[in-house]
């Protein structure tokens, strides 16, 4: 399916071309032009409870406050809610966007996730509307790896920060 | 949730999570990361991983579970950074450790650690951040 005919947001197919070989162009360095560069989610994300249930359960983390309607509701939140690192579900647009970025010529089939760092600021949950802005905050390289990241801010509806999530990723081979 | 006055610095805490063979496809559809090298085993093969992997952040996960787990409330944690050192596959008991190394008031910090049974690094530079009552 071609990215082109669905609706931005998460869960888009990445198509690649065959894996990398040596070229010039996969060879580059990641240009240190686009620092600051800032990428934004395209809609606020709506977080609801099942889809909590889906997150918590792929993973196996069956906190019944993130599952079981009844003991939440019954809880200080009154609610369901997510675990932490949801945030990353509903921030993690501004983190997709730039992978798929034309312009960083990035490697795809070469990169993976080095690192990860979230501040959490405050519970997210059922109900909440998330805003997410994302800004390239480095780009390096370091013994052949070429290292690039992006920290995304996540607002809820009431425009209190919820999570300010560094993610860094790093492209194997650059040399 | 966990109160400071009941935590010593060195106070240890663990948690193991088994990764099943579609764990990998579950998580993509949940947390929205389809790259195939997570979920084409044959496409990770060719771009020499060996085979398909865990989301990184499946197994960030992992260690946030290990401290909400161990701290009794989602709200109790603040922060986590981790790097990720190898890869998780499908098939691997990942096994998550902490160490409360300083206590400042109700703010705890703890480093994480995180290898698989077959005793590769799974995780380094692991810090988690807590704020309990």
């Amino acid at each position: 399916m071609k990215n082109e005919k669905r609706w931005p947001g998460l869960g888009f197919v990445i198509e690649y071309s065959p894996p990398a070989t040596k070229s010039k162009e996969v060879d580059q360095l990641i240009d240190e032009k686009f620092m600051g560069k800032k990428y934004e989610a395209s809609d606020t994300y709506d977080i609801c409870r099942m889809k909590i249930r889906e997150y918590a359960n792929s993973l196996g983390d069956l906190n019944p406050l993130y599952v079981d309607r009844k003991a939440a509701e019954a809880s200080e939140f009154g609610r369901v809610v997510a675990p932490p690192t949801f945030a990353v579900v509903c921030g993690g647009e501004p983190a997709g966007r730039m992978l798929m970025d034309g312009e960083l010529k990035l490697n795809l089939p070469m990169l993976v996730h080095g690192e990860q760092d979230i501040e959490f600021f405050e519970v997210i949950g059922q109900g909440d509307e998330i805003s997410s802005e994302g800004e390239i905050t480095e780009i390096y390289q370091k013994k052949n790896l070429d290292f690039i990241s992006i920290t995304v801010e996540s607002k809820n509806q009431h425009g209190k920060l919820v999570a300010k999530a560094k993610y860094t990723f790093v492209v194997r081979g650059g040399g | 949730m966990k109160k400071a006055v009941d935590v010593k610095v060195g106070d240890e805490f663990k948690l193991e999570k088994h990764v099943n063979k579609y764990m990998p496809i579950h998580y993509a559809g949940a947390g929205g990361d389809f790259n195939p090298i997570h979920i084409d085993a044959e496409f990770g093969k060719k771009v020499g991983l060996g085979g398909n992997i865990l989301q990184g952040l499946g197994t960030y996960a992992f260690a946030s579970q290990t401290c909400v787990d161990w701290a009794g409330n989602p709200k109790a944690l603040k922060r986590l950074k981790v790097r990720f050192a190898s890869p998780v596959r499908p098939g691997d008991t990942v096994i998550v450790t902490g160490k409360v190394v300083e206590i400042n008031g109700n703010r705890v910090k703890a480093e994480l650690a995180a290898v698989n049974d077959k005793g590769d690094v799974i995780l380094t530079n692991a810090l988690a951040e807590f704020e309990l009552e």
